[in-house]
């Protein structure tokens, strides 16, 4: 017997006080419905509807059981949505310089969880509204790196020079223009530092204010980047410095210097929205690649032993999410 | 020598540096600096990491008033130790006072100042009358003995400051310009007619040896901490910019030196410590081979050296 199907038959009935109203509710023939009714009565061992009289009135046997039988129908249509939103592709707001290759990592750790996972590049404050309105499902959010999860080295990167040399801490006082000696051939015009819409954040952009003029440089030293590929192709010619990180200067070839001041760095923390037990934690399989495909450096080294605990609690946290 | 230090036949300096890079740095500084017609040593070193460049670190020179560096610290170890009072108050009289432009030197009036604001004029102006008032209470050879003792091996202490005056009146009476062509007359032939430009009896150094004075003040490694301390805080206060500290002037770095200028001599020693904790202690030591009260290019040359150097060495 299906009781669902049945048990649907039984409230319908119950609801419209009627066989035939019942029938077109559930969208099935009248004897269908009557015959599942009977089955009912026979498995529940007395009447449920008294059909004695002109209007169809439910039995004292009807009414006791009619609330048990909402209340299994309500939880099987409850598991049917917790299926559903299960199976949906959940958006993961990402940086728009991350490594392709780390983000896929991401997207089969995902399968391999049950969890068709999508990538989708947005600008950082983009991201955290995207948390807040319901179309992320986890984000990469920017704050502060003291207080972050993961860190990220910021540098400069510059026309790639003729020896490849190790990368030595660069200080923003290094960048005044020098002054010249007697005899030097005159200066060229000092290289604007272009900052990626991925550094535009309020957290960042107002310490990197001020970082650069205590070091003696004039603000228009400094200047929004424009589409990444534009800011990159003055880079590589030698007429501009664009602020980024290493793994995305060495891939097109740029020389690169780390930044001294580490308080100028990138900080991430991988983030889902609030639930209504406060914000769930993120699970290692997703923070892992993610720390790499941002170029993390020592990333999120004390959750290492919470790694096993983490991955067994997945299908809890999605089920209670869902 | 250590195998980092390259030689050089005809007067060229020999250069140091601890690695390839740094050892460039030092020879283009040496290069600039003689194609100004500037003999000296420069030495650079890094605190922390220890890390160092520079040439002619060991030729001993005159100090001019660098040496009131050395004064301050023993004057500031005995203030520490209780035996001199820094608040006591020492009247000036310009009638008796020593020679010079800024400070008590040029005032026209007796002046009464503590002991503790004598060592600010010494160090923020480089006030003479200041330093030989200092030199009243501390003598020269106590001065050169706690030196001694302290294991400061090549700075050497042996006259007040007004000496060098005296010493430049003697040689070519009241005539400024007359001095300043004998000391580069007698440089070009090697000589000393003027006693105070002569290493063996002025007040002297090396680089080197001045370079290690500030580093055991900078890490707390000579007097008392006390003394130390405030031996720095005195330094910072320099109004002086326009040679090592001309091109690291910055919100973010800060520069404590002491200047020396007398006749052809220009010199400066220092620290420069950023925000990122980085701290560079220098000293420049150069003698100029022309008959100029000014020379900016020079002192351009100097801070040009600073600058290049500090950001070599710094992490």
């Amino acid at each position: 017997m299906d009781l669902l199907a049945h048990l649907e038959a039984y409230v319908a009935t119950a609801d419209e006080a009627s066989f035939s109203r019942a029938a077109d509710r559930l969208g099935i023939a009248q004897p269908l419905l009557s015959r599942r009714i009977k089955t009912l009565e026979g498995h529940f061992g007395g009447p449920l509807f008294d059909r004695s009289r002109r209007q169809v009135t439910t039995t004292e046997l009807g009414v006791l059981l009619l609330p048990y039988a909402r209340d299994v129908l309500d939880r099987a249509q409850r598991l049917r949505q917790a299926a559903q939103s299960a199976r949906r592709v959940r958006a993961v707001g990402v940086p728009g310089d991350c490594a392709p290759a780390a983000l896929a990592r991401a997207l089969r750790a995902g399968t391999e969880h049950g969890i068709t996972l999508g990538m989708r590049e947005l600008p950082p404050m983009e991201r955290e509204s995207g948390l807040s309105d319901g179309s992320l499902a986890y984000a990469l959010v920017r704050v502060v790196p003291e207080r972050a999860a993961l860190r990220v080295p910021l540098g400069l990167a510059s026309a790639p020079a003729g020896t490849p040399q190790a990368p030595r801490a660069l200080h923003l006082e290094e960048l005044r223009p020098r002054r010249r000696r007697t005899g030097a051939p005159p200066a060229s015009p000092p290289l604007p530092v272009l900052v990626l819409a991925e550094d535009r954040v309020p957290c960042f952009e107002e310490r990197f204010a001020r970082a650069v003029a205590r070091a003696g440089l004039p603000e228009g030293r400094i200047a929004p980047a424009g589409p990444a590929a534009d800011a990159l192709t003055e880079t590589l010619a030698g007429r501009a410095l664009l602020l980024c990180t290493e793994q995305y200067a060495h891939r097109y070839d740029a020389r690169w210097a780390p930044l001294g001041d580490t308080a100028l760095h990138r900080g991430y923390d991988v983030s889902a929205p609030p639930g209504p037990r406060g914000t769930p934690e993120v699970p290692r399989w997703l923070t892992r690649p993610l720390a790499q495909a941002v170029g993390a450096v020592g990333a999120a080294r004390h959750g290492d032993t919470g790694d096993l605990r983490a991955a067994g609690d997945v299908p809890a946290r999605l089920a209670a999410r869902g | 020598m250590s195998p980092a230090e390259t030689g050089a036949a005809h007067g060229r300096p020999v250069c140091v540096g601890d690695d390839g890079a740094l050892m460039d740095v030092a020879e283009a500084v040496a290069a600039d600096w003689a194609a100004l017609g500037v003999r000296g040593s420069f030495l650079a070193l890094n605190l922390d990491t220890g890390t160092r460049l520079g040439f002619g670190v060991d030729e001993s020179m005159p100090l001019a008033s660098v040496a009131k560096v050395p004064l301050a610290l023993v004057v500031l170890d005995r203030i520490a130790a209780g035996e001199l009072d820094a608040a006591r108050p020492v009247t000036v009289d310009p009638a008796r006072s020593s020679v010079g432009s800024t400070g008590l030197s040029a005032f026209r009036h007796p002046a009464t100042v503590a002991v503790g604001d004598l060592l600010l004029l010494m160090l923020s102006v480089s006030d003479n009358a200041a330093a030989d008032a200092l030199f009243d209470l501390v003598q020269v050879a106590e001065v050169d003995a706690r030196l001694r003792a302290w294991g400061c091996d090549g700075i050497r202490m042996r006259h007040r400051m007004n000496h060098m005056y005296e010493c430049a009146v003697g040689a070519a009476g009241n005539d400024f310009s007359l001095a300043l062509e004998l000391a580069v007359r007698d440089e070009r032939a090697g000589l000393a007619t003027i006693e105070t430009l002569d290493p063996a009896r002025a007040n002297s150094g090396s680089a080197a040896a001045l370079v290690g004075l500030l580093r055991r003040v900078w890490c707390d490694e000579i007097a008392v901490p006390g003394a130390t301390a405030e031996l720095r805080r005195l330094m910072g206060s320099q109004v002086f910019t326009q040679r090592l500290a001309c091109d690291l002037r910055a919100d973010s770095l800060r520069w404590s030196g002491k200047t020396g200028t007398f006749l052809h001599l220009r010199h400066e020693i220092g620290v420069v410590e950023a925000e990122s904790g980085d701290r560079v202690a220098m000293a420049a030591l150069t003698r100029a081979g022309r008959r100029a009260a000014l020379a900016p290019d020079i002192e351009l040359a100097m801070g040009a050296a600073a600058r290049d150097a500090f950001e070599a060495l710094r992490g």
